[in-house]
This record gives structure tokens, C-alpha cells and sequence, in this order.
């Protein structure tokens, strides 16, 4: 045995670094990571060990380990069911999700690979529909854990034998995700002492969770029924967030089918997106969100949100705001194209503030394979902040703004929409208008633009469309679509 | 044994008639200006569309019709020879607009288009096709999808080129179904050399889905099934095909590659002291053992270990028990049709059961053996 190990190892120990330089000068580098020879690459996970090397695990069942300085990387488990997240505590122990159970993995004779697979929870149900993925793990300071639970799709059916009680309410619906067993839809809780709890329902494909310092529970979802357009959710405990296949596992449901309820209902029911994403806009299937705590290692926005993208090669960059007790927020490319590639199902910072994307299709679009992006030193043009006030609008860019023209309102294309909520998949553009900018203010700085509107419209999408902004020393702005979720006024005058 | 996948292979079969009947083309006989050709075109999980390429003669009036059978969504469109992926590329161009444009460009490369449809939707097209003989492509322009999703339409009176060498459709279409066995040198699936004793957890077939799949030396393999706590089947010859299931979306379980040579008839094989009932089990999960995984389950709270490894001379399989804390009577039951199961360590044969005394359920091993026909 000992003889098949050294083979693997040595076999893993040679591979190179291809660097692919972006044009000189810019501000953000994309290096492509190799892969040993003979993995498929579809990245499942990603997680930076204690001692700074990588950790990912990968849909072909194998947890790698990867030493950015050496460039190697060493095989530490494998055999795993379609594992979808992964959970770093150190050298020699990882918790993985995996399709049937979460799993804790540890290396207990220090020989550098995994001998003990413990399950931390199975009690969930799995119906074998291909649909139905497994996300997560997070973690909050108090060590309790969150995952995920996929909903089954219609295009796929049950297996004869399922793990957990058959519920066929949601079943008899052709176009409509549906939840043949227990908490399919739901983020779950683990609790540090070993019990997993339903936490929040109304979720369809929630493909990424993140917790912040502060213990947000953050999670994305992608467009389809229920879902009009992708989300991010600020996940509270018991909260339902839409997709109503899951609400046949609340304590005491008594409605029966929820897919017969009026849309109305389902909707006063539901809590909204703090950040919705424009459809074909701004992303497509959002996966994996990110909060970047590199205080400046990763450039100008410490703090922000990082959320990847599976369908075209770019990075969606989030950030949010509090107005009026409510966090609500705007979204824009962050990266787009150039080395980067699609199907960006992963993404961890590294100790050294580089982000790592881990690429995966699984029969979608996508691709395969791992990326490193690094901060160059030089600050894009970019907009840093755009905050709601009582009359529109502040931009607050990286850069200071070169003046001529600045406040001419023809670089400021504004309009505003929404979708509808209900059992379709995705949605048309509702309410779409154009909204005329009455006034534009820049700041002595030269940083925040203020644009003034006439009215606000709550619920809707405020989709900012910028043309011709440059820097005082003439770079130019890059990423010129925002698109801020408007739930909440702010009632404050500034 | 699973609706879904038997369906599935249903499907396939019908894509491949329908797909000979559109290369072939009944349209390449006389008369094909008398009436519209009906081309049905499906969107299909993987990013393709069941047809590929599909032959009109110059001027004939052609009928489109797509039918998205995906679960997101797609559109079509034809653009003029050469054009596919420029058109793509404006496409991407289209930023905001490209939703309400169904992400056809406004180009004077785009021919005619089916807008986009949703999971279940289907819409037709019709048009004349151009009297230039040539190769036209169609391509799905939603974000994403263009690099494999797309065909060709042949406007021409010849025979086409062989499918598999034709360069004007995707390697999708050449190949859709393609095997993969593990275990064998036909395609390497993981980066390093599998020897057994190895694991795969991945959907199995006659199985519940928390399916443990175990190749062992000796071309010997068992299913063991997390959810039940127990050996399902065991198998000799090779070991899986189609195991790759992450290759796709996975509507589709892995299929043993050798055969059958053992299924248990008994729901769960371990009952406690004089209950008839069938105990609780709770999988804990598994200990590699020089490779062989240990399987870990508490059944009524107590646990229990379980072993098998190829018997010494290679006849079938030992299944190794431990269960360190027991202090009653165990019974192992043995479905009579179970014929396989002929020997145990220790305890003693009583009808459809073996019995052990607490002290020899600390551990004990059943022996499967392959009959020798």
C-alpha cells in the first residue's frame, strides 16, 4: 500500500506555473494555476489551510492540497460523492460537503492522507434527482455551520429508494423545482454540538454561502421559477425567501401544496433579495460570494462582496449599505473577460490577498480549472461606493474624476425595472423606464458625483449606465454598468 | 429499477432515429419545393441541441421548430456562412440590452433567429433558404452557450461528409454518449493510478443514493449503502462504467462493469438479542484500513464495524464485523434465496439465521463466496 502511496505522491510533485500576464499596467493580474495531469479540474471547493497552502476539492471525488510557493500539490483524499464545498481547519483535518453527508476529514498517522471519513450529519434527505447539489460549509465564530440543500429538478425524477420521508405535494408540477424530501430549499444549521437544523426556506439553487465578521449568513440563488432574477439574500433564522417547494418541511405546515397558494400570499411571505442580479446584465448564475478582508491587498474594496459567475468569464463585485434599519445594495462587474475564464463556481482569499477562483461546469456552461487573481498595486478607476440618498444617487469612485464634462449629463444614462415574482422561470422586465437626472454635483475632491433625481421608486432596480468617465490622469473607467436594488428610501436628508 | 434512467435511455435512442432521419434528410429527394421541410430542433442538457446539422436544397422553404427541453434558457440562430462566432461575439457586446434583444445582435450576419426560450417552451420559424449553396451555422447566443451549442445547416444537393469528421459541428454532436469505464486505461479520471482497494461514492443502481461503490483486489467489488448500513451487491469482473457522472449534470447512476454475484435479500442483516425488529442505524462514516475502508455505523446507539476484503484465495468476499461494546445475543439473518452466504467465523446455523453469543458478536465474519459455474 505504502508503494501505491509514494507512486501518487511523486506522481502529483512535478507541474509548472503557466503565467498569463494581463497588458502591462493593469491593475489586476489573472494567472492560470496547473493542474496535475489527469484531473478533470471541475473545482468543487476551495479553502487556504492554517500553513497558507490551498485546499480544494474537486466534482471527481478528490481534496487536493496546493503549495503556492512550491507549486506542487499532493493528493490528501479522494472517492468523495460530487463534493461542493470545503471548510480548511488545518494541516490535517477538512470538513467537506458532499452530495449524501457532511463529512470531517482527517489525516490521524500524520502520513500526509486521509484515513478517517466521519460524518458530521446525514440527516437530510436525498432523492437521487441530479439536481439536488449540497453547498456549504460556513462557519460562525460560535463554530456552528451552515449548508445548503439544493431543490430537485423537473427534468429529473426520483430514485426508487430515497434517504428520508417521500413528500409528493411538489412533486406533480412539470416546470417547477420541487422538494421530494426533508429540506430540499432549506440553509441548514449544524450546530457546534452536533445536531442539523432547519434554519431558512425558499430557496432554489443556492449555489454560495458566505458569513461575515459579524455573522451575516449570506446566500445566492439563481434565476428560474420562483427566482425572476438571481439574488443575494441576507439569511435570518426562519425567514422563507421565495421558492415555495420547500415549505412542505416547515414545523406545522398545514397549507398543503404551496405551489396552490396565491401568488400574493407567497409573496407578503417571502423576504427579498438585499441585492437582486439583472438577469444577462450583471450575471446569469451566481455562484460562490466572498467578502475581500485583505485590507487593500486585493485593492480598493476592503469589505465588499466578490461573487463569481458561471455562465460568462467575470467576477461580480457587491457592495451593500444600511438605509433606514434594512441592508440593500448595488452590484457591478468587477472583472470581465481578458485571461479570466467562466463557469467561477468558487472563490477564497489567500493569506497573500490574491483571490482564487476554482472553475467548474458539471454538464452547464463553465469551465475547468484554477485562476489566481492578484492586485498589481494599481488602483482602477472604479466606482467604490453608490449609496441611496434622500435624492438620488452618490458615486464615489476610487480615482478623482478628470472635470471637463463631468456633470454633463449625457455620460449618465439612468433607468429603472423590476420582475415579477411567480412560478415562471425568470421573468420580463417590468416597469422599465427611463429616469431622467435633474441635477449632477461633483465633489471638491473630485470623487462623489451626486446625481438628483425627481422620484425614487421603492422596488425596483436602478440601473446606472456610464460613458466617457475618466481619471484626472486619464484612465479610463472600465466597468461602466450599476445596478443598485432599491427596497427601502432613505428617508435622510444629507 | 430507476424511472428517470430508463427513460433517459429511451430518449437517447429516439435522438439517434430522429438524428439519422435529419442527416440523411428526406428532403434530399424530388419534389422539395412542393413543400416546407420541418426541421425540429431540441436544446438539451450539456449545452447542445439533439441535431446538429441538417441538409436543404437551395430556395426550399424550410420550417424551424425549437423545443427547449433544458432546464435554463436558449435561443437559435442562423448566421450567414463563416459568421458564427463573430456574431457570438457581438452578442456579448449587447451589455444591458441583451436581455430584451434576446441576445440577437442587430447584425446584417444573423439571418433568422428564434428568440429566447424558457425550460419547456418551443417556437417556430419559417424562412426560404438562400439559393447560395453553402454551410450556415446555427448557434445558441445566450451568454455562455455558443462554444458547444450550435449546428450547421447544409444548403446543397451533394452528400454530406461524415459526421465524425465533419468540421462545422461541435464534438458534442459527434460523440454525445460517450463511456467511461473506470478502472480501465481508456480514459484517465482522476490524477493518479487506481489500485484497489479503492472507493467511489457515487449514485448506484439497485441502491439507495448514499452509495458506497468498493473495488477490491481480485477483480472483486461490493456496493455498500450508507443509508442502509449494509452490503447491497457484490460484483466480480471489472469495476464501474459511467461513473463519471460530474462529467455531466448526473441525471443518471453509475453501472457495475462486471457480474452480479451476490444481492442481499434482507432489508438489514443484524437484529439484537430475541428482537425480530429491525434496529436503527446511524452511519457514522469510515476508517481506511491499509486502504480498505472500515465502514462505521451506531445501530441502536451501539456501534458497530464493518470490514470485507477478498477472501484469501480470491473465491469472494469476507465481511468482517466488530461491534466492541456488545453485551446481548446478535442474529445475523440470511434470506434463504441468499445461497451465496455459506460460512461465518463463528455462531450457529439456525434456519434462516446465524446466532451469536455476546461474546462472539465482538467479532465475527461472514463469508460471501461465488458460485463456481
Amino acid at each position: 500500500m505504502k508503494k501505491v502511496l509514494i507512486f501518487m505522491m511523486l506522481g502529483l510533485a512535478f507541474s509548472g506555473c503557466n503565467n498569463q500576464v494581463n497588458e502591462q499596467g493593469s491593475p489586476y493580474r489573472v494567472t492560470d494555476i496547473s493542474l496535475p495531469e489527469g484531473l478533470g479540474g471541475q473545482v468543487g471547493g476551495l479553502a487556504f489551510l492554517p500553513d497558507g497552502r490551498l485546499a480544494a476539492c474537486f466534482s471527481s471525488g478528490e481534496v487536493m492540497f496546493y503549495d503556492p510557493k512550491k507549486q506542487t500539490w499532493h493528493l490528501y483524499a479522494t472517492g468523495l460523492h460530487d463534493p461542493l464545498g470545503i471548510l480548511a481547519i488545518s494541516k490535517d483535518t477538512v470538513v467537506v460537503m458532499q452530495r449524501p453527508e457532511l463529512t470531517r476529514i482527517i489525516d490521524n498517522n500524520n502520513d500526509g492522507k486521509a484515513d478517517e471519513y466521519q460524518t458530521l450529519t446525514d440527516d437530510f434527505g436525498i432523492s437521487g434527482n441530479y439536481h439536488e447539489f449540497a453547498y456549504g460549509p460556513v462557519r460562525d465564530k460560535a463554530g456552528n455551520l451552515y449548508i445548503a440543500l439544493n431543490a430537485a429538478s423537473p427534468n429529473g425524477g426520483v430514485m426508487k429508494e430515497v434517504r428520508g420521508k417521500l413528500n409528493p405535494l411538489t412533486m406533480d408540477h412539470p416546470k417547477e423545482m420541487y422538494s421530494p424530501v426533508p429540506y430540499r430549499g432549506w440553509v441548514m444549521k449544524y450546530t457546534f454540538d452536533g445536531k442539523l437544523l432547519p434554519y431558512a426556506s425558499g430557496f432554489r439553487s443556492p449555489n454560495g454561502l458566505l458569513i461575515d465578521t459579524s455573522d451575516n449568513l449570506y446566500v445566492t440563488d439563481n434565476q428560474g421559477d420562483w427566482v425572476p432574477t438571481s439574488t443575494l439574500y441576507l439569511v435570518k433564522k426562519n425567514h422563507f425567501y421565495g421558492h415555495p417547494a420547500s415549505l412542505v418541511w416547515k414545523k406545522n405546515w398545514r397549507n398543503g401544496n404551496p405551489y396552490k397558494l396565491p401568488v400574493c400570499r407567497l409573496d407578503s411571505m417571502r423576504t427579498k433579495a438585499i441585492v437582486l442580479f439583472p438577469q444577462g446584465i450583471i450575471a446569469s448564475s451566481p455562484s460562490q460570494p466572498v467578502i475581500d478582508y485583505t485590507h487593500g491587498q486585493f485593492g480598493p474594496f476592503a469589505g465588499q462582496i466578490f461573487v463569481g459567475e458561471m455562465d460568462i468569464p467575470r467576477i461580480v463585485r457587491v457592495m451593500t449599505e444600511e438605509i433606514n434599519g434594512h441592508l440593500q445594495g448595488a452590484c457591478t462587474p468587477f472583472l470581465d473577460g481578458d485571461s479570466l475564464h467562466k463557469g467561477n463556481n468558487r472563490l477564497a482569499f489567500a493569506p497573500d490577498g490574491s483571490l482564487w477562483v476554482g472553475q467548474n461546469d458539471h454538464g452547464w456552461a463553465g469551465h475547468r480549472g484554477i485562476q489566481r487573481i492578484s492586485f498589481t498595486g494599481k488602483t482602477p478607476l472604479d466606482i467604490l461606493r453608490m449609496h441611496l440618498t434622500a435624492t438620488g444617487f452618490d458615486l464615489t469612485f476610487t480615482l478623482p474624476l478628470h472635470g471637463d464634462g463631468i456633470t454633463d449629463v449625457k455620460h449618465y444614462k439612468l433607468r429603472h425595472y423590476n420582475y415579477h415574482y411567480s412560478s415562471k422561470y425568470g421573468s420580463d422586465l417590468f416597469h422599465v423606464k427611463d429616469v431622467p437626472i435633474t441635477s449632477i454635483r461633483i465633489s471638491a475632491d473630485h470623487k462623489t458625483v451626486s446625481l438628483k433625481l425627481d422620484t425614487i421608486v421603492p422596488e425596483m432596480i436602478y440601473e446606472l449606465t456610464l460613458s466617457n468617465i475618466r481619471s484626472e490622469h486619464d484612465e479610463v473607467l472600465k466597468q461602466k454598468i450599476i445596478c443598485y436594488t432599491v427596497n427601502q428610501l432613505n428617508p435622510k436628508q444629507d | 429499477m430507476k424511472i428517470s434512467v430508463a427513460g433517459l435511455n429511451i430518449f437517447t435512442i429516439a435522438i439517434f432515429i430522429f438524428f439519422q432521419r435529419c442527416t440523411t434528410g428526406p428532403q434530399s429527394g424530388n419534389n422539395h419545393h412542393d413543400s416546407t421541410v420541418h426541421i425540429r430542433i431540441k436544446a438539451l442538457q450539456g449545452l447542445r441541441y439533439n441535431v446538429v446539422r441538417f441538409k436543404v436544397q437551395p430556395g426550399a422553404d424550410v420550417k424551424v421548430t425549437l423545443t427547449n427541453m433544458d432546464d435554463m434558457d436558449h435561443n437559435l440562430v442562423f448566421t450567414k456562412p463563416g459568421k458564427r462566432k463573430d456574431v457570438l461575439g457581438s452578442a456579448m457586446q449587447l451589455g444591458t440590452k441583451g436581455p430584451e434583444m434576446h441576445y440577437v445582435p442587430a447584425s446584417s450576419n444573423v439571418l433568422w433567429h428564434i428568440t429566447t426560450l424558457k425550460p419547456g417552451d418551443s417556437q417556430s420559424i419559417t424562412f426560404t433558404a438562400p439559393e447560395k449553396k453553402g454551410t450556415y451555422p446555427y448557434v445558441c447566443t445566450y451568454p455562455g452557450h455558443g462554444l458547444t451549442m450550435y449546428g450547421v445547416m447544409y444548403v446543397t444537393d451533394k452528400v454530406l461528409p461524415p459526421l465524425k469528421n465533419d468540421p462545422n459541428v461541435p464534438n458534442t454532436g459527434k460523440n454525445p454518449m460517450a463511456a467511461h469505464v473506470h478502472g480501465s486505461e481508456k480514459q484517465q479520471l482522476h490524477p493518479y493510478h487506481l489500485a484497489a482497494p479503492y472507493l467511489i461514492r457515487t449514485f448506484m443502481p439497485g441502491c439507495g443514493p448514499a452509495a458506497i461503490a468498493v473495488s477490491l483486489p481480485d477483480s472483486l467489488s461490493y456496493c455498500w449503502d450508507a443509508g442502509s448500513c449494509s452490503l447491497r451487491y457484490a460484483w466480480t469482473g471489472a469495476f464501474l462504467k459511467k461513473a463519471d457522472l460530474w462529467q455531466r449534470k448526473g441525471n443518471e447512476v453509475a453501472q457495475i462493469a462486471g457480474s452480479l454475484f451476490f444481492k442481499t435479500r434482507v432489508n438489514y442483516p443484524l437484529r439484537i438479542g430475541s428482537k425480530k425488529n429491525k434496529p436503527d442505524v446511524k452511519f457514522k462514516g469510515y476508517h481506511l484500513v491499509n486502504q480498505y475502508p472500515e465502514f462505521h455505523y451506531q445501530m441502536n446507539g451501539l456501534d458497530v464495524y464493518e470490514l470485507i476484503k477478498s477472501r484469501p484465495d480470491g473465491s469472494g468476499i469476507d465481511c468482517h464485523f466488530r461491534i466492541p461494546e456488545a453485551n446481548k445475543p446478535m442474529e445475523y439473518i440470511i434470506a434463504p434465496a441468499n445461497k451465496e452466504i455459506i460460512d461465518a467465523s463463528a455462531g450457529k446455523r439456525v434456519n434462516s439465521a446465524l446466532e451469536f453469543s455476546a461474546e462472539q458478536a465482538h467479532h465475527f465474519t461472514i463469508s460471501i463466496i461465488k458460485k463456481t459455474t
